[in-house]
């Protein structure tokens, strides 16, 4: 620690405006401002000294309409932008379609990130390391941006680019994610598994997430797997989901997943574990993820979150 | 003796009634007490520090102008500003502002004032310090080498204590000896040898210490978030080479300290910008400021432990071999290499023993008291080490500690014999808390075990002082120069002045936390607030007591000898309707009051000679015995490991405040359990912290918390504090990390041998084979 | 630019002007003066500065001043009128629960929140609310008991 250099902008630069609607949000981004909702991931942000907060702010908190968590016209589902975690937590849909969704949300920080976060400042973050990512990814979301030409919709896997980088223009405000239907039959499941040292308030060391279907004699029919923290971005495994496709979903299939995760990851080392303990952890997060997935498809209940219930398992 | 359980979470047992409410309580749920960042003064400027751009360097020159030249900057002080004196606890080793050398990343090479936080903070990065860069050198056991640089180049000409034994960079030695240590581990049936090494740690007071100074004339207060405010006054007198009588040590409510808030710290920092700008300064540290500047975190250990057996579970020989990180200055540690030995021996019976300590400069964070400082890292190791030692004999862990552990009539390491103590009334406490028969009859799954450690700490008799005075409408204040840490210590201490002067508790008012109104104190470390500060209200009391009785005597033409204190009036045995209140006593204005010290008591006599080093604590006073068992389950793959239930036994003596002592414990426990398992400051290859941050340095959280229950083995020590009470606030986190390692070490089939144990450290030991160094 | 706002803490109205970057935590304790609320962390991680916002638990220490302008703020001080102890503030006194007191404001509004939302939950639940507010002292012990003895009061009166 040496210096305490200034990491603020003079106060006079500061501008705020709120916006009650997403034209007025959109102008005042396309003038510059950074638009701003529970403040979880901006402000806390700013505070790690990651980066100063910007000089202008809209607030898009209040804007009506984009806390709504609604079907979409093919079967899937509409999320918000201001969706917040506690919602996805606890919302009858989402536990029951895409409870991979709801197993991240309910490990967000603590209940006040819960309740503040919304689920748009934490796509528009593009953190590798951020929990909704990879049940997002699974569940085929799709960004919908809307900026100064109109509307724009980016498959997530298109959005993110590296940690706080994504393909959104600066002028483009993310109203909503959309997420695929579930498959017609009912025999999927999903999950979200995370390395936890603490029960609550971690941040995401190892990370993933699982969609499995099952055919009706129980054969994996379909796979899709992602890790979370293991490379710039979150993303999905294609050999992983290969391995599990024609499979009884079995231990030694969801091993084979995990090793293929493990193969993929490109972990770095700090102070929260070294590459080798994360990659190895790669393997075992991932076995845990697909395991509670194929548990789910199959319909057993695996109680939220899918990170404690899989504890030593 | 007797026994006292507190139940667990969920449990049915009734608890003791708890008639007494802390006086304390009231504001700080309302949210109305103040804290020292809730001050705000009329005009005040606000601090910032120039901490060291390097761990290491030469200061070749400061250049401050451009940070002087910054709008709304009212001063910036280096050590050009202050007198030029050293001070520091057993070694002045240390300035206020660095002068030639820098030793650490959180030196203080110079101080702003200024309009506001950000000014000052920009300000202090506009000072420009020329460096000669030094390298690092933050490997406390190379440092050691004979050719390894000196830190401190003027150390023989720094002022010390005459008993510690220094030499370049070992900053104090320690030797304790007892027989032939070398013959009979020759002789052993089985000699076991271990190698263990703790990482440092921190106290992590949820409040980030604050200051705020203001002169009237040429006196100084200083509000200050210290534990210890009569040191604090020491320090700001000696640094700035004015009378004590000039400076007084305020400390609004304190936000925990857990001793990062001992010693004297930044009072006289503030005290000096507050001079020259005739500006009441104010300074609140960041809670990266609050891990990295402090010259207190849990030291660094290294620990060779051996041990020579019997077959049959007589330990005739413990050698050892510790080294500790005290960081680049000494602060008020300067006792830690004889502590640390004191816990490589533990409460147990050893024929023979040789264990040598060192205490070592690095240019590290420099290490001081927390919360029984060496202890938990010395006890995880011996600990561990002696399961090991069990399991090469094929002996229970637990019958090994049954056959080892000392009592009345036993003899410590350098010849002190105990009085009565509770350590093996401790062991089998835990045990049947902890249900370890169940255990022992493999009624657990395979990931899950017990495991049990074992500890002591002692007590510290020092002077304390303490007045009692009654108010006319019959109540009364105790103004004490104790501090109150949140532990309830001080708000306690009514109740002993109630029983002596047949009050209510709640009949006390505590003037407290200033330096100008109470006697000297120790301050809130060492566990002493009851033991002294309670001995000295006990008997500021008999003096007010005394008077009353006297005064009554008159009153009731009765003879003192027939008259008793009760229910707030003085009255004639036998026939209460003939008495007299302390209302009508204390309402006449004649001063009653009471002032008291007490005769502080000695540690038993032990054979000093037999030590190097020796600052006079190879003899425990009053020891305090502990015995944690810990049921954890292991997640073999991952390396977490979750506590499930804990039982913690102590021999504190007698409780003298049973909600303060438990709360105690339940705190302490989770510490512990945070030091065994997530608690660390990492650093880079040269010493700087790479975690300063409560998202990266894990404090457990409350759904980590295990089901916790508590006895207590009430013995009424000789010797001691009050009614035979002994110190509460540091023994439980001594042996938690140990019972925790043990248990981890049953799952997984080996010792991990770092400290804390963290995830990947449980998952490498877990995976890595047999007989392989991890 | 600072920003005209209007924040309303524990019932009362306060027209303020903040600087757009001024925290919620730092306006309430600064420019209102309550300091009640405290500041463990400054990143949402110790839970010191928890505060109500239109009734969600906000680490205020993290939250804008001005996104809460024409929002209702709770604090410590609004959850009783310091006179009679709400059922929370005085549980947590008789069980334990406070030490030091540092984290006890943010404590108390967590399990106000808590319990506003989840009137009857389990311990699991109780931890799990408070796991954001950092204690050193207390190891949670009397905390958890505090509210679990007013969530089950409650659930006596019905």
């Amino acid at each position: 620690m040496s210096t305490a250099t200034s990491m603020t902008t003079s106060a006079s630069s500061r501008t705020y405006v709120e916006a009650r609607d997403v034209a007025t949000a959109v102008a005042a981004m396309s003038a510059g401002a950074r638009p701003i909702a529970g403040g979880t991931d901006l402000v806390v942000g700013a505070r790690h000294g990651k980066a100063p907060l910007p000089a202008a702010l809209v607030g898009i908190h209040r804007i009506p309409g984009l806390a709504d968590v609604a079907p979409t016209d093919g079967g899937g589902l509409r999320l918000g932008a201001l969706v917040t975690h506690a919602t996805l937590m606890a919302d009858p849909t989402v536990l029951a379609s895409y409870p991979g969704l709801a197993d991240a949300s309910a490990i967000v920080g603590s209940h006040a990130t819960r309740a503040n976060g919304t689920l748009g400042g934490n796509v528009m973050n593009s953190s590798p390391a951020m929990d909704t990512g990879a049940p997002l990814l699974c569940h085929g979301g799709v960004a919908v941006l809307v900026g100064p030409a109109g509307e724009r919709r980016v498959a997530l896997a298109d959005l993110w680019t590296g940690p706080g980088r994504s393909t959104a223009a600066p002028d483009e405000l993310l109203v909503a994610v959309e997420l695929d239907a579930p498959p017609a039959d009912g025999a999927s499941g999903s999950s979200y598994v995370r390395l936890q040292y603490r029960r609550q308030m971690e941040i995401a060391i190892v990370g993933a997430g699982a969609v499995v279907t099952l055919g009706a004699d129980g054969t994996v029919t379909g796979a899709k797997v992602a890790i979370t923290a293991l490379a710039p971005v979150i993303h999905r495994v294609a050999e992983a989901e290969a391995a599990l496709v024609g499979t009884d979903g079995g231990f030694e299939a969801a091993k084979a997943a995990g090793a293929a995760a493990a193969a993929a990851a490109r972990p770095i080392s700090d102070v929260r574990g070294s590459a080798d303990y994360r990659r190895a952890m790669a393997a075992v997060i991932t076995r845990r993820a697909v395991l509670t997935a194929v548990r789910r498809a199959r319909g057993e209940s695996v109680p939220v979150p899918a990170s404690d219930t899989t504890f030593g398992s | 003796m007797s026994v006292i359980d507190t139940p667990a979470q969920g449990s049915s047992t009734p608890e003791r009634p708890r008639a007494f409410l802390r006086p304390d309580g009231k504001e700080k749920v309302t949210g109305l007490g103040r804290y020292t960042a809730d001050l705000t003064f009329t005009g005040q400027l606000h601090a910032a520090f120039r901490y060291a751009d390097h761990p290491h360097a030469r200061i070749v020159s400061i250049d401050t102008s451009r940070a002087k030249a910054l709008p709304g900057v009212f001063a910036v002080v280096t050590h050009e500003d202050v007198p030029d004196v050293r001070y520091g606890g057993m070694t002045q080793d240390r300035r206020l502002f660095a002068k030639e050398k820098v030793l650490w990343e959180g030196d203080v090479v110079a101080g702003v004032a200024a309009r506001t936080v950000e000014i000052a903070r920009e300000a202090a990065a506009l000072v420009e310090v020329e460096y000669e860069v030094l390298s690092a050198q933050p490997d406390y056991v190379a440092n050691m080498a004979p050719d390894a640089p000196v830190l401190h180049e003027g150390w023989a000409e720094y002022g010390a204590d005459e008993n510690l034994v220094r030499d370049g960079n070992v900053m104090s030695r320690y030797v304790i000896a007892k027989g032939d240590a070398d013959a009979a581990m020759a002789g052993a049936d089985v000699v076991v040898k271990s190698h263990y090494v703790s990482d440092a740690s921190q106290g992590v007071p949820i409040e980030p210490r604050a200051l705020v100074a203001q002169w009237t004339g040429d006196s100084v207060t200083v509000w200050s978030s210290t534990q210890v405010p009569f040191a604090a006054r020491s320090g700001v007198a000696h640094t700035l080479q004015i009378p004590e009588s000039k400076v007084r040590i305020v400390v609004p409510l304190l936000g925990g300290g857990f001793g990062s808030k001992c010693d004297f710290h930044f009072e006289a920092h503030v005290a000096i910008l507050a001079k020259v700008t005739r500006r009441p300064v104010r300074l609140v540290f960041t809670r990266k400021e609050e891990f990295v500047a402090p010259d207190h975190r849990r030291e660094g250990m290294d620990i060779e432990l051996e041990t020579g057996v019997t077959r049959d579970g007589r330990i005739v020989a413990r050698r050892g071999r510790m080294v500790l990180d005290k960081g680049a200055y000494t602060g008020e540690g300067g006792f830690f290499a004889q502590m640390a030995a004191m816990h490589a021996c533990g409460p147990y019976k050893l024929d023979t023993v040789r264990v040598e300590a060192f205490l070592n400069y690095s240019t590290n964070q420099p290490a001081a008291s927390i919360r029984a400082p060496t202890a938990p890292q010395a006890c995880w190791a011996l600990e561990q080490h002696l399961d090991e030692v069990a399991a090469a004999i094929g002996m229970d862990p637990v019958e090994l500690r049954r056959r080892t552990l000392v009592a009345e009539g036993d003899e410590g390491p350098a010849g002190q014999v105990f009085e009565k103590i509770g350590a093996k009334e401790t062991l089998e406490a835990a045990l049947e808390l902890i249900g370890y028969d169940a255990y022992l009859r493999g009624e657990l799954p395979d990931d899950e075990a017990v495991g049990v450690a074992c500890g002591w700490w002692p007590c510290f008799g020092v002077p304390s002082g303490a007045y009692v005075k009654l108010n006319g409408d019959g109540t009364a204040t105790i103004v004490t120069g104790a501090q109150e840490n949140g532990s309830g210590s001080v708000m306690g201490l009514p109740i002993l002045a109630a029983e002596i002067l047949g009050m209510s508790p709640s009949d006390f008012s505590i003037n407290y936390q200033d330096t100008d109104a109470g006697p000297w104190d120790m301050g809130s470390s060492g566990s002493q607030t009851t033991f002294n500060n309670g001995r000295a209200v006990v008997e500021a009391a008999q003096e007010v007591r005394a008077k009353l009785l006297a005064m009554g005597a008159e009153k009731l033409e009765a003879d003192v000898a027939d008259l008793e204190l009760a229910d707030g009036a003085v009255r004639v045995k036998g026939a209460p309707e003939t008495s007299v209140t302390i209302a009508d006593l204390a309402g006449t204005g004649e001063p009653i009051l009471g002032k008291g010290s007490g005769e502080v008591p000695e540690a038993a006599a032990s054979d000093a000679s037999a030590c190097v080093g020796s600052l006079g604590m190879e003899s425990f006073l009053a020891p305090q015995l502990i015995t944690h068992a810990a049921r954890v389950k292991v997640d073999r793959d991952t390396g977490v490991v979750r506590v499930l239930d804990f039982a913690a036994a102590h021999d504190s003596g007698v409780i003298v405040n049973k909600v303060g002592a438990d709360g105690q414990v339940y705190g302490g426990v989770m510490m512990g359990i945070g030091q065994a398992l997530t608690e660390a400051t990492w650093t880079d290859e040269e010493g700087r912290q790479k975690n300063p941050g409560l998202l990266d340095y894990k404090l457990q959280t409350a759904s980590d918390g295990p089901r916790i229950q508590i006895r207590w083995i009430e013995i009424e020590t000789p010797n001691a504090g009050p009614k035979g009470s002994k110190g509460v606030g540091e023994p439980p986190s001594v042996p938690t990390s140990g019972a925790v390692g043990n248990a981890i070490a049953k799952v997984i089939g080996r010792h991990v041998d770092k400290l804390p144990m963290t995830a990947e450290r449980v998952w490498l030991a877990a995976n890595s084979p047999a007989g392989e160094d991890q | 630019m600072a920003v005209d706002i209007t924040l309303s803490v524990n019932g009362v109205p306060y027209p303020l002007t903040v600087d757009p970057h001024a925290s919620l935590l730092h306006t309430v304790r600064g420019d209102v003066g309550l300091t009640g609320s405290k500041e463990g962390c400054d990143d949402s991680e110790c839970g010191a500065c928890m505060m109500l916002v239109d009734g969600r638990p906000v680490n205020s220490c993290s939250y804008l001043a001005v996104q809460a302008d024409g929002s209702d703020v709770t604090t410590v001080e609004g959850l009783s009128d310091g006179e009679t102890l709400a059922p929370l503030q005085e549980a947590f006194l008789t069980r334990g629960g406070v030490q030091c007191g540092f984290c006890t404001p943010g404590m108390l509004v967590s399990a106000t929140a808590l319990l506003d939302r989840s009137p009857n939950p389990s311990e699991d639940e109780i931890r799990t609310a408070v796991s954001g507010n950092l204690c050193r002292c207390t190891g949670y012990d009397g905390i958890v008991k505090a509210i679990a003895a007013v969530a089950a009061e409650r659930a006596a009166q019905g």
